[in-house]
């Protein structure tokens, strides 16, 4: 069959920023783009920057997440490729072989190279036979003495605190970290305790435990010709119950250890036979000792700090590489230069337990000048669904340096005006004038060893202030504060 | 301009200058002008307004703080004292701000613990390079702490001795009293005459100053009075020509009646007599005249409604603050009719209680006294002050103690323990100094309450006027420094109209504006649409009360 040029239509199965994001890419190759949308989410800005736009269903959710009634539509719509984004259906496997036995392109990894790397199982396996390091763990313990047998020489070898972890695991349950073998033997009976009522499964197995380890992970991207090529390194140690609050480029390591971890991402990408763009992700302990942790199958949130240093635009490379083109850029041609540094804005209220925050947007100013990149999907007026989740606007900054960066960031940040509803903008204020984070000292528990950084002010602007007075008069017909 | 003080001199300099004078030097008191007829409400920006004029004049000072004002700063006009102090040092940073403290009673209305004074003079001293302080038993052991402190913070002291009349105050007295203070405080001070009524003739005046300076030739002495009698300026030309080496004056522009005698007539008589206004530059006095002549028609709702000189200040010897307002209270309480009776009565109870000074808190005792003793019967309902007074709680009587029968009516009203009024002034009288207060339990309850660490600042004013400073506070917090208004935006009556532009500048001089779009009501709620700085807001309020009901077709 003939390659194709470049695709006329594309269906963005996505909502908010990463659709606007992709819609972007899409129309300066000339392509022109579907959204879709749920009656949930019929005031989301995405709506406005596809050229057609077909509501999926009521929402909320389920519709973006229903395969069948988005093929269908990309198919009504005359769509020849289907763009996931991130989140809903971008990391499942059926989604991509749907589209392409509907003769769709899917613009990600064919469905067995998302089904592989979404197994922990075969994706640490793909590792290992790549020569790339995988965090020590056993086997599945044997039932009683035997077990604990097994449990100890495992904690002879690897010393404490160690991982117990549920074999059918997740959310959290099951999992205990050990301090002593005292602690070892009585959390083992408690783990397959917690593992049978809850997954009807008391399989258990332990992992050493990587303590405050730096996250480190390597923006890829493959062509169906085996060419893979990495961005260099971001590190998204930031985090706040595994969600990345902060991202950065690169992720400033030793240049012979960032050079080693990007070879080590790279050949598991082409272990993998991967295409588009993706992410290895890795942990990093102090001394350098680095652990393979998964791959993600997807264009990533914090995708734009590798753009913002490589000069390079990850989208329009997965609309090539899915047209079937090779990857655009040697290794050679890849040079990462400065630094970027990518917030996300949340209607969140970090004093709350980062509960969100939905609302109407009263008022949205946002900053600008050199250096700094917005991708949002909001504007004044906009009432934020609940239904979804709460970014409204992702801040991405770069400097020459590190410092240039910081400082870029601070002043971006106080250039939002956002009224209506809580931001995380305070909440990054506040980092942003901390030591640690100013010097680079920080891993993935800096949230948690910094617990003062939700104590700030929240301060509304002068001007709203007084409006709200001038409202008052207006509707007393006199000042009701001076008598 | 030859001569002019600045801010950049010493204590120590401008005291070598006045000393050395050939002439005078004004203060411009605008807190008393404000005080005494626009019931302290001249709001900031009218003294930014005018400030740039008044700086170019090149007066000896400016009072801009003190009295009553910091009170009704917090209370009516929602500005932080310290801050109108900071806004008025930045638009006028060449000319020495002045406040004047009522000694024990700071810028309030009763003693406060000694700590609670010293701490609060070292916050305000920050910013008053004068500070004219007096007592209105001129009791200077009441007045040693605030003396203590402002010297020690390096500004000028300006200890006061409160003046009247009457055959008890007597040269010698005054003299005397000088004496004591300079004893205290050492030479390097400005002895104030604090002629709060207005009262005296020129003569008298003149006689006094020569009295003083005779026996203290090296002291410098200021003037302050208030020319309720419309006589101020023939007071202030006897004094200066014997020897006074500051006035305090007003604006012409705001033609003020209770408070000061406007500068330049005071200038043009002088010059007859061959005393020059030193350091003053006439024509940007006369410009300041013109921008506040303009500015005045915003405070007209404020004016007394009994407007006038008053000559027969001479007997109830109101201060000046005080002439216009009794009257409104009369209106209010409704016994206007009676206010020829209770004036009457206020040049008794003068007499009566001792001939010492009508002024704060002096001044509120002998009105409460006169007022219930008309409307009730002679000394039937006396005010605990009163009580106090007698006791001797605020200082001794300088003169003479009441008669006997006054301290009975007064001392065993409403005694349950049957004590007589001799007892009591034996076992309970005389000075009690309040407490020294917890100061960190202070700062606690302040923080408690504004949710927020608290400054120094806030505390010294949490110290003043707890209740009006929390109230304040709270208000800032959710208002935000309103002072930045317009006062015709402050004070205006009738809401906005759609399409109206409110414009005014930040402290640093950034331009804002807010235009009111749309206005609708909803049974009790008006919702306004506003552009603030190009963002559109909608808010609402919902009225309550007679606020609620729609205005009559």
């Amino acid at each position: 069959m003939e390659q194709k040029l470049m695709f006329d239509k594309i269906l963005v199965a996505n909502r908010s920023e990463i659709a606007v994001r992709i819609m972007r890419s899409a129309r300066e190759l000339g392509i022109k783009t579907v959204a879709i949308y749920e009656e949930t989410d019929k005031d989301s800005y995405h709506i406005t920057q596809g050229d057609e736009a077909i509501c999926v269903g009521p929402g909320p959710r389920k519709d973006y997440l229903n395969i069948d009634s988005i093929i269908k539509v990309a198919k009504k719509a005359g769509a020849e490729a289907i763009h996931p984004g991130y989140g809903f259906l971008a990391e499942n496997p059926d989604f991509s072989k749907a589209c392409t036995d509907a003769d769709l392109v899917f613009i990600g990894p064919p469905p067995d190279v998302i089904r592989n790397l979404g197994s922990k199982v075969i994706a640490r396996r793909i590792a290992k036979e790549s020569d790339i390091p995988v965090i020590p763990a056993t086997e599945t313990l044997l039932q009683g003495a035997e077990g604990d047998e097994e449990a100890l020489a495992f904690a002879a070898e690897h010393d404490y605190p160690i991982m117990i972890k549920a074999v059918a695991g997740g959310g959290g349950r099951g999992i205990r970290q050990v301090d002593d073998e005292k602690a070892l033997l009585a959390g083992i009976k408690q783990s397959r305790s917690e593992a049978q009522m809850s997954f009807g499964n008391d399989e258990v197995y332990l992992e050493k435990c990587v303590q405050r380890p730096q996250h480190v992970e390597v923006q890829i991207v493959a062509d169906k010709y085996g060419n893979v090529v990495h961005l260099g390194t971001r590190n998204c140690s930031i985090q706040r119950r595994h969600q990345k609050l902060i991202e950065i480029a690169p992720a400033f390591l030793k240049k012979s250890l960032a050079a080693e971890i990007c070879a080590a991402a790279v050949r598991a990408a082409k272990a993998a036979e991967y295409l588009s763009a993706g992410t290895v992700e890795f942990l990093v302990e102090p001394d350098g000792t680095f652990y393979f942790l998964e791959v993600n199958t997807r264009i990533q949130v914090e995708h734009t700090v590798s753009e913002m240093v490589t000069g390079i635009d990850l989208v329009r490379e997965q609309l090539l590489i899915a047209l079937g083109e090779p990857v655009g850029f040697s290794q050679d041609q890849v040079v990462e230069r400065g630094c970027a540094i990518e917030l996300r804005i949340n209607a969140e209220d970090p004093k709350n337990e980062f509960f969100a925050s939905p609302g109407v947007v009263k008022v949205y100013q946002a900053p600008g000048g050199h250096g700094v990149r917005l991708d949002g999907s909001i504007y004044q007026g906009y009432e934020i669904p609940r239904y979804y989740d709460s970014m409204l606007v992702k801040l991405t900054v770069y400097g020459f340096t590190w410092q240039e960066a910081v400082d870029r960031l601070a002043r971006a940040l106080d250039g939002f005006v956002i009224i209506g509803v809580k931001t995380t903008i305070p909440y990054f204020q506040q980092i942003l004038q901390e030591p640690d984070f100013i010097q680079m000292k920080f891993d993935t528990s800096y949230i948690d060893t910094h617990p003062h950084l939700v104590d700030y002010l929240e301060e509304e602007r002068e001007m709203e202030k007084i409006a709200r007075l001038i409202a008052e008069i207006n509707a007393h017909g006199y000042n009701p504060h001076v008598e | 301009m030859e001569g002019r003080i600045t801010t950049e001199m010493s204590a120590e300099e401008i005291l070598g200058r006045l000393r050395n004078a050939d002439g005078y030097y004004l203060c411009n008191n605008e807190r008393d002008v404000s005080q005494s007829d626009f019931k302290n409400r001249l709001m900031p920006v009218t003294t930014l307004r005018v400030a740039p004029h008044r700086e170019a004049t090149g007066f000896f000072s400016v009072e801009v703080s003190g009295g009553a004002s910091p009170h009704v700063d917090l209370m009516r006009k929602q500005v932080n004292p310290f801050e109108r102090l900071r806004i008025a040092r930045k638009a006028m940073p060449n000319t020495l701000l002045q406040a004047v403290c009522r000694g024990a009673s700071m810028f309030g209305y009763r003693h406060y613990p000694e700590n609670v004074i010293r701490f609060t003079v070292k916050e305000f001293a920050k910013y008053i390079d004068v500070w004219r302080v007096y007592d209105f038993l001129n009791h200077v052991p009441n007045m040693i702490p605030v003396f203590e402190e402002v010297q020690q913070a390096g500004r000028i002291l300006m200890p006061s001795i409160c003046f009247s009349t009457g055959k008890e105050h007597t040269d010698e007295y005054y003299v005397e009293k000088v004496k004591e203070i300079l004893n205290v405080t050492g030479p390097d001070v400005i002895i104030s005459i604090k002629n709060h009524s207005g009262l005296g003739t020129p003569k008298r005046l003149g006689q006094l100053v020569k009295a003083i300076r005779s026996s203290c030739p090296d002291v410098v002495l200021h003037y302050h009075g208030c020319n309720t009698d419309g006589n101020d300026i023939g007071r202030m030309i006897a004094s200066v020509v014997a020897g006074v080496k500051i006035c305090d004056v007003a604006d012409h522009g705001l033609g003020a009646v209770y408070g000061q005698a406007p500068a330049l007539t005071l200038i043009h008589n002088l010059e007859d007599y061959g005393k020059k206004a030193i350091g003053v530059d006439v024509k940007a006095l006369i410009q300041a005249s013109d921008v506040l002549r303009v500015e005045r028609r915003i405070y007209e709702p404020f004016e007394n409604l009994f407007r006038g000189h008053d000559p027969t200040v001479a007997s109830y010897k109101l201060t000046g603050g005080a002439a216009g307002s009794t009257f409104e209270q009369a209106d209010k309480g409704g016994f206007l009719d009676r206010m020829p009776e209770i004036l009457e009565e206020m040049g008794k109870v003068q007499i009566e209680l001792g001939n010492w000074w009508s002024v704060t808190p002096g001044s509120q005792i002998l009105w409460t006294t006169a007022v219930n003793n008309v409307l009730y019967g002679r000394y039937e309902r006396p005010s605990l002050d009163l009580r106090n007074l007698i006791m001797g709680r605020y200082g001794p009587l300088p003169f003479y103690d009441p008669q006997e029968w006054i301290c009975q009516r007064v001392l065993e009203y409403q005694r349950s323990d049957g004590k007589k009024w001799h007892q009591v002034i034996a076992e309970e009288g005389g000075v009690v100094r309040p407490r020294d207060a917890d100061l960190e339990r202070e700062r606690e309850n302040l923080e408690n309450e504004i949710g927020r660490p608290a400054s120094d600042e806030d505390l010294a004013l949490y110290l003043l006027y707890s209740f009006d400073t929390v109230s304040f506070l709270k208000f800032e917090a959710r208002y935000g420094k309103t002072w930045l208004l317009p006062p015709e935006v402050w004070f205006r009556r009738g809401g906005f109209k759609v399409g109206e532009r409110i414009t005014f500048e930040d402290e640093n001089g950034k331009p804002h504006y807010i235009e009111i779009t749309s206005t609708r009501q909803e049974g009790p709620t008006v919702i306004t649409s506003l552009l603030v700085d190009h963002a559109f807001h909608t808010l609402t309020v919902t009225l309550e009360g007679a606020d609620a009901c729609p205005p009559p077709a």
